[in-house]
Protein backbone atom coordinates (compact mmCIF):
# COMPACT_ATOMS: atom_id res chain seq x y z
CA UNK A 1 0.00 0.00 0.00
CA UNK A 2 3.00 2.31 1.08
CA UNK A 3 4.78 1.46 -2.27
CA UNK A 4 0.83 2.07 -4.26
CA UNK A 5 1.01 5.14 -2.50
CA UNK A 6 4.23 6.79 -2.44
CA UNK A 7 6.06 5.12 -5.91
CA UNK A 8 4.11 3.04 -8.19
CA UNK A 9 6.28 3.83 -10.64
CA UNK A 10 8.71 0.77 -9.58
CA UNK A 11 5.83 -1.69 -9.95
CA UNK A 12 3.18 -0.78 -12.97
CA UNK A 13 3.71 -0.63 -16.64
CA UNK A 14 3.56 2.80 -18.51
CA UNK A 15 0.02 2.18 -20.17
CA UNK A 16 -1.44 1.14 -16.26
CA UNK A 17 -0.34 4.35 -15.05
CA UNK A 18 -0.80 6.54 -18.00
CA UNK A 19 -4.54 5.18 -18.25
CA UNK A 20 -4.77 5.82 -14.45
CA UNK A 21 -3.33 9.29 -14.92
CA UNK A 22 -5.60 10.23 -17.62
CA UNK A 23 -8.74 9.36 -15.74
CA UNK A 24 -7.42 10.83 -12.72
CA UNK A 25 -6.71 13.71 -14.51
CA UNK A 26 -10.47 14.25 -16.15
CA UNK A 27 -11.95 13.44 -12.71
CA UNK A 28 -9.50 15.43 -10.79
CA UNK A 29 -10.83 18.84 -13.12
CA UNK A 30 -14.29 17.63 -12.80
CA UNK A 31 -14.17 17.69 -9.14
CA UNK A 32 -12.05 21.08 -9.07
CA UNK A 33 -14.88 22.39 -10.89
CA UNK A 34 -17.73 21.46 -8.41
CA UNK A 35 -15.43 22.44 -5.24
CA UNK A 36 -14.69 25.60 -6.76
CA UNK A 37 -10.74 24.96 -7.37
CA UNK A 38 -8.38 26.59 -9.51
CA UNK A 39 -4.56 25.37 -9.88
CA UNK A 40 -3.38 28.32 -11.18
CA UNK A 41 0.17 27.18 -11.40
CA UNK A 42 2.23 23.78 -10.21
CA UNK A 43 2.22 23.98 -7.07
CA UNK A 44 -0.84 26.39 -6.91
CA UNK A 45 -4.43 25.80 -5.41
CA UNK A 46 -7.06 28.12 -4.71
CA UNK A 47 -10.90 28.40 -4.00
CA UNK A 48 -13.09 30.70 -5.97
CA UNK A 49 -16.40 31.17 -7.60
CA UNK A 50 -17.63 31.72 -11.15
CA UNK A 51 -15.71 28.98 -12.55
CA UNK A 52 -16.72 27.29 -16.01
CA UNK A 53 -16.09 23.44 -16.55
CA UNK A 54 -12.91 24.35 -18.75
CA UNK A 55 -10.91 26.35 -16.15
CA UNK A 56 -9.68 23.41 -14.25
CA UNK A 57 -9.24 21.78 -17.54
CA UNK A 58 -6.82 24.53 -18.68
CA UNK A 59 -4.99 24.92 -15.58
CA UNK A 60 -4.20 20.82 -15.50
CA UNK A 61 -3.14 21.03 -19.22
CA UNK A 62 -1.15 24.19 -18.66
CA UNK A 63 0.64 22.54 -15.40
CA UNK A 64 1.26 19.56 -16.62
CA UNK A 65 2.97 20.89 -19.79
CA UNK A 66 4.93 23.41 -17.60
CA UNK A 67 6.52 20.35 -15.80
CA UNK A 68 6.94 18.33 -18.75
CA UNK A 69 9.05 20.67 -20.69
CA UNK A 70 11.29 21.58 -17.78
CA UNK A 71 11.46 17.55 -16.13
CA UNK A 72 12.59 15.84 -19.92
CA UNK A 73 14.93 18.67 -20.63
CA UNK A 74 16.84 17.63 -17.46
CA UNK A 75 16.17 14.36 -17.61
CA UNK A 76 17.40 13.95 -20.80
CA UNK A 77 20.80 15.82 -19.63
CA UNK A 78 20.57 13.31 -16.60
CA UNK A 79 20.14 10.28 -18.55
CA UNK A 80 19.57 10.25 -22.84
CA UNK A 81 17.62 7.10 -21.95
CA UNK A 82 14.57 8.88 -20.45
CA UNK A 83 11.82 8.66 -22.40
CA UNK A 84 8.72 10.87 -22.73
CA UNK A 85 6.02 8.53 -21.51
CA UNK A 86 7.94 7.75 -18.12
CA UNK A 87 7.94 11.79 -17.44
CA UNK A 88 4.22 12.11 -18.77
CA UNK A 89 3.02 9.15 -16.32
CA UNK A 90 5.15 10.73 -13.23
CA UNK A 91 3.25 14.50 -13.89
CA UNK A 92 -0.21 12.51 -14.10
CA UNK A 93 0.13 10.42 -11.04
CA UNK A 94 1.80 12.50 -9.16
CA UNK A 95 -0.83 15.59 -9.38
CA UNK A 96 -3.95 13.30 -7.79
CA UNK A 97 -2.79 14.76 -4.40
CA UNK A 98 -4.16 18.74 -5.23
CA UNK A 99 -7.01 17.16 -7.08
CA UNK A 100 -7.96 15.33 -2.96
CA UNK A 101 -6.81 18.54 -1.79
CA UNK A 102 -9.77 20.36 -3.79
CA UNK A 103 -12.29 18.51 -1.73
CA UNK A 104 -11.53 20.77 1.18
CA UNK A 105 -13.86 23.06 -0.27
CA UNK A 106 -16.47 20.98 -0.97
CA UNK A 107 -19.19 22.74 1.29
CA UNK A 108 -17.56 25.94 -0.22
CA UNK A 109 -16.51 26.82 3.38
CA UNK A 110 -12.96 28.25 2.06
CA UNK A 111 -14.69 30.76 -0.26
CA UNK A 112 -17.22 32.23 2.06
CA UNK A 113 -13.87 32.56 4.58
CA UNK A 114 -12.09 34.42 2.26
CA UNK A 115 -15.50 36.44 1.24
CA UNK A 116 -15.20 37.15 5.30
CA UNK A 117 -11.91 38.99 5.03
CA UNK A 118 -11.75 42.85 3.81
CA UNK A 119 -8.81 43.17 1.46
CA UNK A 120 -9.01 46.69 2.74
CA UNK A 121 -8.71 46.28 6.06
CA UNK A 122 -6.45 43.47 6.63
CA UNK A 123 -5.66 44.78 9.85
CA UNK A 124 -9.03 43.83 11.62
CA UNK A 125 -9.75 40.47 10.61
CA UNK A 126 -11.90 38.16 12.76
CA UNK A 127 -12.19 34.51 12.47
CA UNK A 128 -14.85 32.29 13.77
CA UNK A 129 -13.71 29.17 16.08
CA UNK A 130 -14.64 26.86 13.33
CA UNK A 131 -13.17 29.06 10.51
CA UNK A 132 -9.85 28.88 12.90
CA UNK A 133 -10.46 25.44 13.21
CA UNK A 134 -11.20 24.98 9.45
CA UNK A 135 -8.04 27.01 8.54
CA UNK A 136 -5.58 25.41 10.70
CA UNK A 137 -6.78 21.83 9.04
CA UNK A 138 -6.52 22.98 5.92
CA UNK A 139 -2.74 24.19 6.66
CA UNK A 140 -2.04 20.79 7.72
CA UNK A 141 -3.76 18.96 5.45
CA UNK A 142 -1.98 21.21 2.10
CA UNK A 143 1.76 20.75 3.49
CA UNK A 144 0.98 16.91 3.90
CA UNK A 145 -0.64 16.69 0.32
CA UNK A 146 2.51 19.13 -0.49
CA UNK A 147 5.23 16.24 0.27
CA UNK A 148 3.13 13.80 -1.02
CA UNK A 149 3.04 15.40 -3.95
CA UNK A 150 7.01 16.57 -4.12
CA UNK A 151 7.71 12.71 -3.19
CA UNK A 152 5.91 11.20 -5.87
CA UNK A 153 7.14 13.47 -8.63
CA UNK A 154 11.06 12.38 -7.30
CA UNK A 155 9.66 9.00 -7.17
CA UNK A 156 8.75 8.76 -10.91
CA UNK A 157 11.53 11.30 -11.90
CA UNK A 158 14.05 8.89 -10.01
CA UNK A 159 12.70 6.05 -11.63
CA UNK A 160 12.42 7.63 -14.98
CA UNK A 161 16.01 8.90 -15.41
CA UNK A 162 18.23 7.08 -12.42
CA UNK A 163 18.90 9.86 -10.75
CA UNK A 164 21.46 9.42 -8.11
CA UNK A 165 23.89 12.65 -7.85
CA UNK A 166 23.09 15.65 -5.21
CA UNK A 167 23.42 17.92 -8.02
CA UNK A 168 20.81 16.37 -10.14
CA UNK A 169 18.70 16.25 -7.21
CA UNK A 170 18.98 20.16 -6.83
CA UNK A 171 18.60 20.76 -10.38
CA UNK A 172 15.21 18.74 -10.33
CA UNK A 173 13.77 20.96 -6.88
CA UNK A 174 15.01 24.34 -9.41
CA UNK A 175 13.02 22.60 -12.48
CA UNK A 176 10.06 22.73 -10.44
CA UNK A 177 10.64 26.03 -9.50
CA UNK A 178 10.99 27.15 -13.27
CA UNK A 179 7.69 24.92 -14.41
CA UNK A 180 6.15 26.97 -11.58
CA UNK A 181 7.05 30.46 -13.27
CA UNK A 182 6.00 29.42 -16.73
CA UNK A 183 3.04 28.41 -15.61
CA UNK A 184 1.96 31.31 -14.12
CA UNK A 185 3.54 32.98 -17.12
CA UNK A 186 0.95 31.15 -19.03
CA UNK A 187 -2.29 31.71 -17.09
CA UNK A 188 -1.50 35.18 -16.30
CA UNK A 189 -0.75 35.65 -20.32
CA UNK A 190 -4.12 33.86 -20.93
CA UNK B 1 16.54 -32.45 4.89
CA UNK B 2 17.49 -30.61 1.57
CA UNK B 3 21.19 -29.53 1.83
CA UNK B 4 21.37 -26.08 0.90
CA UNK B 5 23.74 -25.27 -1.84
CA UNK B 6 26.80 -22.90 -0.76
CA UNK B 7 27.04 -19.65 -1.75
CA UNK B 8 30.29 -18.42 -3.41
CA UNK B 9 31.84 -16.10 -0.84
CA UNK B 10 33.14 -13.22 -3.20
CA UNK B 11 34.79 -10.86 -0.13
CA UNK B 12 37.29 -11.54 2.49
CA UNK B 13 34.99 -11.88 5.42
CA UNK B 14 38.34 -9.96 7.55
CA UNK B 15 38.90 -6.87 4.90
CA UNK B 16 36.49 -6.87 1.94
CA UNK B 17 38.83 -7.21 -0.68
CA UNK B 18 38.18 -9.91 -3.60
CA UNK B 19 38.53 -12.97 -2.69
CA UNK B 20 41.29 -15.09 -5.22
CA UNK B 21 40.65 -19.36 -6.40
CA UNK B 22 43.68 -21.02 -4.22
CA UNK B 23 42.49 -24.72 -5.08
CA UNK B 24 39.85 -26.45 -7.54
CA UNK B 25 39.24 -29.82 -7.25
CA UNK B 26 37.80 -32.89 -9.52
CA UNK B 27 34.55 -34.07 -7.91
CA UNK B 28 35.34 -37.11 -9.94
CA UNK B 29 38.90 -38.46 -8.94
CA UNK B 30 39.50 -35.75 -6.24
CA UNK B 31 42.83 -34.35 -8.19
CA UNK B 32 43.59 -31.05 -7.09
CA UNK B 33 45.06 -27.62 -8.43
CA UNK B 34 46.30 -25.46 -6.49
CA UNK B 35 47.59 -21.68 -7.74
CA UNK B 36 46.06 -17.96 -7.75
CA UNK B 37 43.32 -17.34 -9.63
CA UNK B 38 41.31 -14.07 -9.37
CA UNK B 39 37.58 -14.55 -9.91
CA UNK B 40 35.96 -13.47 -13.29
CA UNK B 41 34.32 -10.16 -13.37
CA UNK B 42 30.39 -11.81 -13.49
CA UNK B 43 31.32 -13.64 -10.45
CA UNK B 44 32.74 -10.75 -8.35
CA UNK B 45 29.16 -9.59 -8.72
CA UNK B 46 26.20 -10.71 -5.83
CA UNK B 47 24.29 -13.47 -6.14
CA UNK B 48 21.36 -10.84 -7.14
CA UNK B 49 22.97 -9.36 -9.56
CA UNK B 50 24.53 -11.91 -11.16
CA UNK B 51 20.91 -13.67 -11.30
CA UNK B 52 19.75 -10.63 -12.68
CA UNK B 53 21.99 -11.58 -15.86
CA UNK B 54 21.24 -14.82 -16.50
CA UNK B 55 17.59 -13.70 -16.55
CA UNK B 56 18.13 -11.26 -18.67
CA UNK B 57 20.14 -13.55 -20.97
CA UNK B 58 17.16 -15.92 -20.78
CA UNK B 59 14.79 -13.07 -22.05
CA UNK B 60 16.87 -12.62 -25.04
CA UNK B 61 17.59 -9.67 -24.11
CA UNK B 62 14.65 -8.29 -23.99
CA UNK B 63 14.09 -5.58 -21.10
CA UNK B 64 10.03 -5.55 -21.28
CA UNK B 65 9.67 -9.23 -21.41
CA UNK B 66 11.86 -9.18 -18.18
CA UNK B 67 9.80 -6.89 -16.78
CA UNK B 68 7.02 -8.84 -16.93
CA UNK B 69 8.45 -11.27 -15.99
CA UNK B 70 9.56 -10.44 -12.57
CA UNK B 71 6.49 -7.97 -12.33
CA UNK B 72 8.39 -4.56 -12.31
CA UNK B 73 8.20 -1.66 -14.35
CA UNK B 74 10.52 -0.81 -17.45
CA UNK B 75 12.16 1.97 -16.49
CA UNK B 76 12.95 0.16 -12.73
CA UNK B 77 14.76 -2.82 -14.95
CA UNK B 78 16.61 -0.48 -16.95
CA UNK B 79 18.03 1.75 -14.34
CA UNK B 80 18.97 -2.01 -12.38
CA UNK B 81 20.65 -3.14 -15.73
CA UNK B 82 22.43 0.43 -15.97
CA UNK B 83 23.82 0.12 -12.24
CA UNK B 84 25.49 -3.52 -13.03
CA UNK B 85 26.68 -2.21 -16.28
CA UNK B 86 28.31 0.60 -14.25
CA UNK B 87 29.64 -1.97 -11.67
CA UNK B 88 31.16 -3.97 -14.57
CA UNK B 89 32.65 -1.43 -15.84
CA UNK B 90 33.81 -0.36 -12.91
CA UNK B 91 35.48 -4.08 -11.65
CA UNK B 92 37.33 -4.31 -15.57
CA UNK B 93 39.03 -1.13 -14.86
CA UNK B 94 40.49 -2.53 -11.08
CA UNK B 95 41.92 -5.30 -12.62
Amino acid sequence: MKKLLLNPFEKYGELQLLAVGIILTVAGSILAFYCNARFDGVIDLHFGEGLILSDPFIDNAINIVSLFIFLFILGLIINTKTRIIDVVTTILIARVPFYLLSLVNCTNIMVRIQNNIDPANLYNITFSTLEMITLLVFGLVTILFLIWFVVLLYNGFKTATNIKQTSHKVMFGIAILLAEALSKIILFIL
Amino acid sequence: MQIKTPKLPIACPSCQESLHVSQLSCPACSTQVSGNYPLPVLLRLPADEQAFILQFFLSGGSLKEMASQIGISYPTVRNRLDDIIEKVKQLSSEE
